[in-house]
């Protein structure tokens, strides 16, 4: 009777603890808003895609003992309005604590006010605009803006001897913003540029533009677009025989530039923050996770998502299973050297801004190499 | 003024026009013929892309059997489509339906569904991003005429847009189907009051409609080298205000105003912006609608 008793209590007892134990294990969720249909789901397939990598590495390190992390995808269309929508709901539900995305600048500026108002830190992979950062404290950011990259390439064009300079540029947010801090630089160190054109987005012929820079014959022409634009430029380029040479920002880079448009991409310069032949073995470890699971080496679009997510968990990882939307964010501003796949990340205390190293790269008979 | 830039700015212009005008020649037989705008057309033309790329990614045939299998698949497309979108909301034949408007602007939402349907699931299918086209198909290559340069694809949509002008033309007034197509064009009610098969018309109308788009699709997948599911979207606009502008039913007239809008385009690039040539496109419409109501080549014509 008394030994029952006992067996009894004993197994409430283990009931016990393995109800707290159960209840232990938290959900942490975080939220991705990304495009996943429209003109941009390619986009949006890579950072999902990546961002599978990235939470799956992060738990076979070991993960976030006592928590269950959970990442909620939400297909933002690349439209401003649907962002919006994404985000109110994002904010509105506790559970989540930390968001990442969305991809174009337009979008994630357009999601990040409700972000700011609400309390929720925010991680954009891509958003490279100068005032994403700007909206308030709840903004980060894992790509180099064109504030960067702009005079990293006008000094790389001012060696290579050009002095004058056409800037063609997609008529957005970002193309402003990479047009502008180009243009700026390049005149800053007594270069000329003879004109910028701006396109809508969707344009794929540039004929017109190509004839009306040609007439002012510059001896370089300097791209801020995405590499499906790239493609029928630099076909159209060599159609019209335009002789001028081409470098352009990283978001041309691509292998989908060189399948696409062939030839004609030969003698392109660009600069970029991710190799996938770089002999790293995180990077190695990452093109092969990525090959293996969907069958295509991963972009650097893919690969600043992978880091994006491998900073807001490490930043979760700090702050721990209890962490909250406030302090993820302090952890979040805290990152420092985070050894990722496009370079060591720091974001700076002050402005949040990433801090990256960025190399030149040229294309030559039809491959990606980089130029010392 | 009349510099050599402006001279190749002005074929340039003409090139894009005519990329507008393959489009709208489907577009408008349509229009003619049901009075409803089909906004599916730029799907059957994407669809028309994807059949001819498939074709030569796996088989490599010439390029004539490329646009041959593109406009089989069109026709199978169209009639598909008429079926899908079209054909339920003319189950009414009594003449209070006949002559609903809500009935008619009704497959005019059902064929906006039908698009989005198809576009998404060709998203789903090949992805987003825009298709890889061997080299050797591409209609790109440059043929310098002294200092001004046409490319090979240049030559072979105008080709196309001829043929197919002439094919239509012959068709529409030489052929008993055809003058069965004028008649419902003309009064779908008195058609079917003299015992022709409406419907037939219809099903035959949205055959050789979305067989010209498939086509084009295709031919100017491989000029511009741009093969996504959302390719059909912004060429659709510009030949659905090519059509407005040339008097809704007149294929000729569409043609002329494609051409119009391509060259607008080219020489607003060439003065003011790139940005600035989709406000000018649009302008000519408004322009348009206010002083030529029935089109600049349209008729006056019953709408009841």
């Amino acid at each position: 009777m008394a030994l029952k008793r006992l067996g009894a209590i004993v197994a409430m007892a283990v009931a016990v603890v393995a109800g707290a134990a159960s209840a232990q294990t938290k959900q942490i969720v975080l939220g991705y808003e990304l495009p996943l249909s429209g003109d941009s789901a390619h986009y949006g397939e890579a950072f999902r895609n990546a961002a599978e990598i990235g939470l799956a590495d992060f738990k076979a390190a070991g993960g976030l003992p006592g928590a269950d992390i959970v990442i909620r995808y939400e297909d933002s269309k690349n439209d401003a309005r649907e962002a919006r929508n994404i985000a109110q709901m994002f904010a509105d539900d506790k559970s989540i604590i930390g968001v990442l995305g969305d991809f174009s600048s337009t979008v994630s500026m357009a999601a990040a006010e409700i972000y700011a108002k609400s309390g929720v830190p925010q991680l954009s992979q891509t958003a490279s605009h100068p005032d994403f950062v700007k909206i308030s404290k709840w903004q980060f950011r894992n790509i180099t803006t064109q504030s960067y990259e702009g005079p990293f390439n006008a000094e790389w064009m001012r060696e290579k001897g050009h002095t004058k300079v056409a800037v063609v540029a997609i008529q957005n947010d970002w193309g402003l913003s990479a047009a502008s801090s180009f243009a700026d630089a390049f005149k800053a160190k007594g270069g000329a540029i003879s004109s910028i054109e701006y396109f809508n987005p969707g344009t794929r012929d540039f004929r017109s533009i190509l004839t009306k820079i040609n007439r002012t014959k510059p001896d370089a022409i300097y791209l801020c677009m995405f590499y499906e634009e790239g493609a029928s430029f630099l076909q159209q380029r060599q159609q019209l025989n335009v002789a001028a040479a081409v470098f352009g920002a990283s978001s041309l880079y691509n292998d989908q530039l060189i399948a696409l448009a062939g030839p004609a991409v030969d003698g392109l310069m660009l600069s970029s923050n991710f190799v996938p032949t770089n002999p790293d073995p995180k990077v190695q470890a990452f093109v092969n996770a990525y090959n293996t699971k969907y069958g295509a080496i991963p972009n650097q679009f893919a690969a600043q998502a992978y880091d994006a997510v491998g900073i807001m968990l490490t930043a979760l990882k700090k702050t721990g299973v209890n962490a909250t939307r406030d302090s993820l964010r302090d952890a979040l501003a805290q990152t420092k050297d985070y050894p990722g796949i496009t370079g060591q990340t720091t974001f700076d205390p002050e402005t949040r801004e990433p801090v990256k190293t960025v190399v030149r790269m040229m294309v030559s008979n039809g491959k990606f190499s980089v130029v010392p | 003024m009349l510099d050599i830039y402006f001279v190749q700015q002005i074929i340039n212009g003409l090139s894009i026009g005519l990329v507008y005008a393959l489009m709208a020649i489907g577009f408008t037989l349509i229009f003619g013929v049901l009075n409803v705008v089909n906004f599916a057309h730029g799907e059957v033309y994407t669809v028309g892309a994807f059949v001819g790329l498939l074709l030569i990614t796996w088989v490599a045939p010439p390029l004539l059997v490329v646009v041959l299998a593109a406009l089989a698949v069109g026709a199978v497309t169209g009639v598909g489509l008429e079926r899908i979108a079209f054909k339920p909301f003319r189950r009414f034949r009594d003449e209070a339906s006949l002559r609903s408007r809500a009935m008619r602007e009704a497959t005019l939402l059902s064929s906006l569904a039908a698009s989005i349907v198809a576009r998404e699931v060709m998203t789903l299918v090949f992805g987003a991003h825009m298709q890889t086209i061997p080299q050797a198909y591409l209609l790109q290559r440059p043929i310098a005429i002294g200092p001004l340069s046409i490319t090979n694809g240049d030559v072979v949509i105008f080709g196309a847009s001829l043929a197919m002008l002439a094919a239509l033309q012959f068709m529409l007034f030489r052929t008993r189907i055809g003058l069965s197509i004028r008649a419902v064009s003309n009064s779908p009610m008195g058609a079917r009051f003299v015992g022709i098969d409406t419907d037939r018309a219809i099903i035959a109308t949205f055959a050789i409609g979305s067989m010209l788009g498939a086509a084009a699709g295709i031919l100017v997948g491989l000029y511009d080298g741009t093969i996504t599911p959302q390719m059909g979207f912004a060429p659709g606009i510009k030949a659905f205000v090519a059509m407005v502008m040339g008097g809704l039913s007149s294929i000729p007239g569409a043609v002329i105003c494609a051409l119009i809008l391509g060259v607008a385009e080219s020489v607003t690039t060439d003065f003011l912006a790139s940005g600035w040539k989709d406000l000018v496109a649009y302008a000519f419409l408004i322009v348009t609608l206010v002083f030529f109501p029935q089109g600049i080549f349209g008729v006056g014509r019953e709408r009841a």
